[in-house]
């Protein structure tokens, strides 16, 4: 039993019903975690390190009695082990080293991948769940681009913006830099299910880390708190979209307190998705184009141009120019688009994809939206 | 004494000949009815006992035995009555068994000996038709189309009287109030569209190639205003179908009293409460005809196709493809006709406004909503398209002229007489084989459908879907030869990918 890590003890820990990452720490901070152990299962913890339940103290000290009365450490590391879910503690070698300087850091870190790729400069690419064509392109560009140029993309795997710019990172084949996730339920079920598929690709590249353990279901509050994570690992934090109130807001916040670079990608006014983004940038925030602002943040030389930066497009001609100059920034239906031009359906429906070809416009769900530019591989 | 009477009972849609054999015999008084009887069927002796009386003759003090043979089919309603009335008067010498012979009977009677109308007159004559036929007064309009020797009876007395030569046959009820039948309602005309020019042209190719259609948008976008003027874009019905259409109606017994068959196509719109039995059709004895048989020949309309009992669409997905819906109980089945063109109308999401940017619920409310229609469901619609609600400023405009019902007719028709030529009734029902030999494709278009599926976003079956679509483009406007990019991209806007936003990128 001596023979085992410290960590599969925290691992442990880190399960026990009302342990959070403070709590955690708490418990961690107590002495040898072999000893902490022991103590848990005879119900012996002094009660400064109790977080403040509804059921009370001595409930509290039962409970954790009896479940960890039922877990056996070497048992437990080894079951994370064959799922092949690395663990790493604050303090230990393979620790993200930005992550040990921090003022919140997580106790332990479960991760599938390989953890050496935050090793890279990391940029945070993160926004609302529900963007508009022209943020998801923009997430998607900078994923791809950033990766390409060798900075490691961090984001939180979430629908929307956080799984565009990941998908972006992944997209290209073999990244210069991996990205990173950061997610905020056990690495057996990350959330949203629907990102599964995504999530083992970042895996197979660069890394999935969660300080939540194995077999713990996402929880309303564990996303805000993961946002800390983000931001932690980050040297610059790119809004895409958000509105005045979200997930997005709260990493940045995170970030502020951390002396982050905070960039955000400027979008229409009057827009529900850019009211975030704009504010930030009212309230100071630099202001993100493309990769190149990016990099400048990060301190690195600005990329030669056509590497990295937007081709320039040419602007369409004919029905098509019309078209682009009725899109606007916002969803339409090709009736719409039949309608409004007074165009032929065909002329239209040919004008449309003459636009989705150069890269100016992608279809969704039977809309037709503008988007910021041509991407190598858009997500589907 | 036995007497022998012919009629007929329903099952499904269809006559079935029964014959009454009425056994009048010395013993103690007594009435039964054997045969496979059911509740409804055994009451008839209740009512033929007063009928007897109410109508002059006497009820025979004897031991009177009736067989319904076949004994091994079901019988149930009141469509007997009047044959066991007069086996029974025949059996007991009061009526001369030689004015029943070869003749069959139909009708429901009441207490004072009237002869009432009865359901699935025109099936049941249909079936009786090769021999004289008496049918109750109020049905003799509805069963003239295929039995037109048949003569009209109004009470037992009369009956008896008209048998015997001693009064004349009554003169049928005609014409009767007219009264318009469910599909020949005046449909709404296709010229008080505004705006939707994909909309309009969706509908049309819908009614020229039989395509089924999802119309998806937020409320007020005028879904159920298209889909309502879809009937009237199909041409007239022929004269099997429309025999067919009255013959479900009929069995229903939703029969317009105004004699004639209904020659515009049905058009039906259950609302979603409709339980599965309301809609595929069935009940425990009598197995009428559901909405989609209703609708057979015509157009079925779900209005809030995603409120439906995911289980109640499911069950519409084998009668989507075979054309007929077999309706089977333990005791008794019947294949009940369900040739119709589905249009679906749904809003996007619960709020009805994704993915525009007012639409305020949440990625997992998107995903739920999208889950309500199964995959398999959406497949089966050859045409989905969205539509937003037509600007506030072109509300008020002055009306521009747009084409009328009529004008587009005259294309479905055009359009329906090439798939004909065919070999088929629409191009709906091209597929494999015959689709690569009717719809060939112009090299670039065969890229671009490549392209499509390399990349995901289409199926092969979703192509073939596609290409069945452009097919029915090319015949509307008249044109022949084969598919270009431009018909290919078109059918495109009229079939999107992905219909619900549910699905996150």
């Amino acid at each position: 039993m001596t023979a085992l890590p410290h960590e599969a003890y925290l691992a442990c820990m880190a399960g026990l019903p009302w342990v959070g990452p403070v709590t955690l720490r708490r418990l961690a901070g107590l002495g040898p975690v072999e000893r902490t152990w022991s103590r848990l299962v005879r119900g012996q913890v002094p009660t400064e390190v109790l977080p403040p339940v509804s059921v009370g103290a001595a409930a509290l000290v039962r409970s954790w009695a009896r479940a960890a009365g039922e877990v056996d450490p070497s048992r437990h590391w080894d079951e994370l082990r064959a799922a092949g879910v690395g663990v790493t503690s604050l303090g230990s070698p393979g620790y993200p080293a930005a992550l040990t300087e921090d003022p919140d850091p997580p106790v332990v870190l479960f991760h599938l991948g390989n953890p050496s790729v935050v090793a890279a400069p990391c940029v945070a690419v993160v926004g609302t769940r529900r963007p508009t064509g022209y943020g998801r392109e923009v997430a998607h560009t900078l994923g791809a681009g950033l990766s390409a140029l060798g900075v490691c993309v961090v984001s939180g795997l979430a629908l929307g913006i956080d799984a565009a710019a990941h998908a972006g990172a992944v997209g290209g084949g073999a990244p210069v830099a991996p990205p990173v996730a950061v997610v905020g339920a056990g690495l057996d079920a990350p959330c949203p299910s629907a990102n599964r598929p995504l999530a083992r690709r970042v895996a197979a590249s660069g890394m999935v880390c969660s300080e939540v353990p194995l077999g713990v279901p996402a929880a309303p509050w564990r996303f805000p708190v993961r946002n800390r994570i983000v931001a932690a690992l980050a040297r610059v934090v790119v809004v895409v979209e958000s509105g005045a109130t979200g997930g997005s807001m709260s990493t940045v916040e995170h970030a502020l307190r951390r002396d982050r670079t905070v960039l955000a990608v400027p979008g229409p006014v009057g827009a529900p998705t850019s009211e975030g983004t704009n504010r930030l940038i009212a309230d100071g925030a630099g202001v993100c184009t493309g990769v190149d602002d990016v990099l400048a943040a990060l301190g690195r030389d600005v990329a030669p141009p056509g590497r990295g930066s937007r081709p320039a497009l040419s602007a369409p001609s004919g029905l098509a120019g019309r078209l682009l100059d009725l899109l606007g920034w916002r969803p339409e239906t090709p009736d719409h688009l039949v309608r409004v031009s007074g165009a032929d359906p065909r002329a239209v429906a040919r004008a449309v994809e003459q636009l989705v070809e150069v890269g100016l416009v992608v279809r969704r769900g039977g809309f037709v939206e503008r988007c910021a530019g041509p991407a190598p591989d858009r997500p589907t | 004494m036995l007497a022998n009477v012919t009629s007929a009972v329903l099952i499904g849609i269809d006559g079935h000949r029964v014959d009454v054999e009425v056994h009048v015999a010395s013993g103690l008084p007594s009435f039964t009815v054997v045969g496979l009887p059911d509740a409804s069927c055994r009451e008839a002796r209740d009512r033929v006992r007063a009928a007897v009386v109410t109508s002059g003759f006497s009820f025979p003090p004897s031991r009177i035995t009736v067989n319904l043979a076949p004994t091994d089919l079901r019988k149930s309603g009141p469509v007997l009555d009047v044959a066991v009335a007069l086996g029974v008067l025949a059996a007991s010498e009061q009526v001369e068994p030689g004015l029943l012979d070869r003749a069959a009977f139909l009708g429901e009677l009441g207490l004072d000996g009237r002869i009432q109308p009865v359901r699935g007159a025109l099936p049941l004559a249909e079936v009786l038709a090769d021999g004289p036929l008496v049918v109750p007064s109020g049905n003799a309009a509805e069963v003239r189309a295929v039995a037109p020797g048949a003569r009209a009876a109004r009470s037992l007395r009369g009956l008896v009287e008209s048998l015997r030569g001693d009064a004349p046959w009554p003169d049928v009820d005609d014409p009767a109030p007219p009264r318009p039948l469910d599909g020949d309602r005046a449909s709404p005309d296709l010229s008080e569209v505004r705006g939707h020019p994909l909309g309009r042209l969706a509908v049309e190719v819908a009614a020229a190639g039989g395509h089924h259609t999802l119309l998806v948008g937020p409320p007020g976008a005028g879904k159920t205003m298209l889909a309502e003027r879809l009937p009237s874009l199909l041409p007239d019905l022929d004269r099997s179908e429309s025999l067919a259409v009255a013959r479900v109606l009929s069995a229903a017994g939703r029969s317009a009293g105004g004699g004639g068959l209904p020659q515009r196509p049905p058009f039906r719109s259950p609302h979603h409460t409709a339980s599965v039995v309301a809609l595929v059709g069935g009940g425990s004895q009598q197995l009428r005809p559901g909405e989609i048989s209703l609708a057979s020949s015509g157009v079925l309309f779900l209005d809030e196709l995603g409120e439906f009992p995911a289980a109640h669409l499911d069950a519409l997905r084998q009668p989507l493809e075979s054309g007929t819906v077999d309706v089977v109980r333990a005791a008794v089945s019947a294949r009940l006709p369900a040739r119709f063109l589905l249009v679906g109308a749904t809003n996007p999401c619960p709020c009805g406004w994704a993915p525009d940017l007012r639409c305020r619920c949440s990625p997992a409310q998107l995903s739920r909503y999208a889950r309500r229609l199964s995959g398999p469901l959406l497949d089966r619609f050859d045409l989905r398209i969205h539509l937003d609600p037509p600007d506030p400023s072109a509300l008020f405009a002055p009306r521009e002229r747009t084409e009328s019902s009529v004008e587009v007719r005259r294309r479905v028709a055009g359009a329906r007489a090439l798939a004909r030529e065919r070999g088929v009734s629409t191009n709906r029902s091209l597929r494999g084989a015959a689709l690569e030999l009717h719809a060939p494709l112009e090299a670039s278009a065969v890229d671009l459908l490549r392209a499509r599926v390399e990349q995901g976003v289409l199926t092969v079956r979703g192509a073939s879907r596609l290409r069945a679509v452009a097919l029915t483009l090319l015949d509307l406007e008249g044109r022949r030869g084969p598919l270009g990019v431009d018909d290919v991209l078109l059918a495109e806007c009229l079939r999107s990918h992905d219909v619900l936003p549910g699905v996150p990128g």
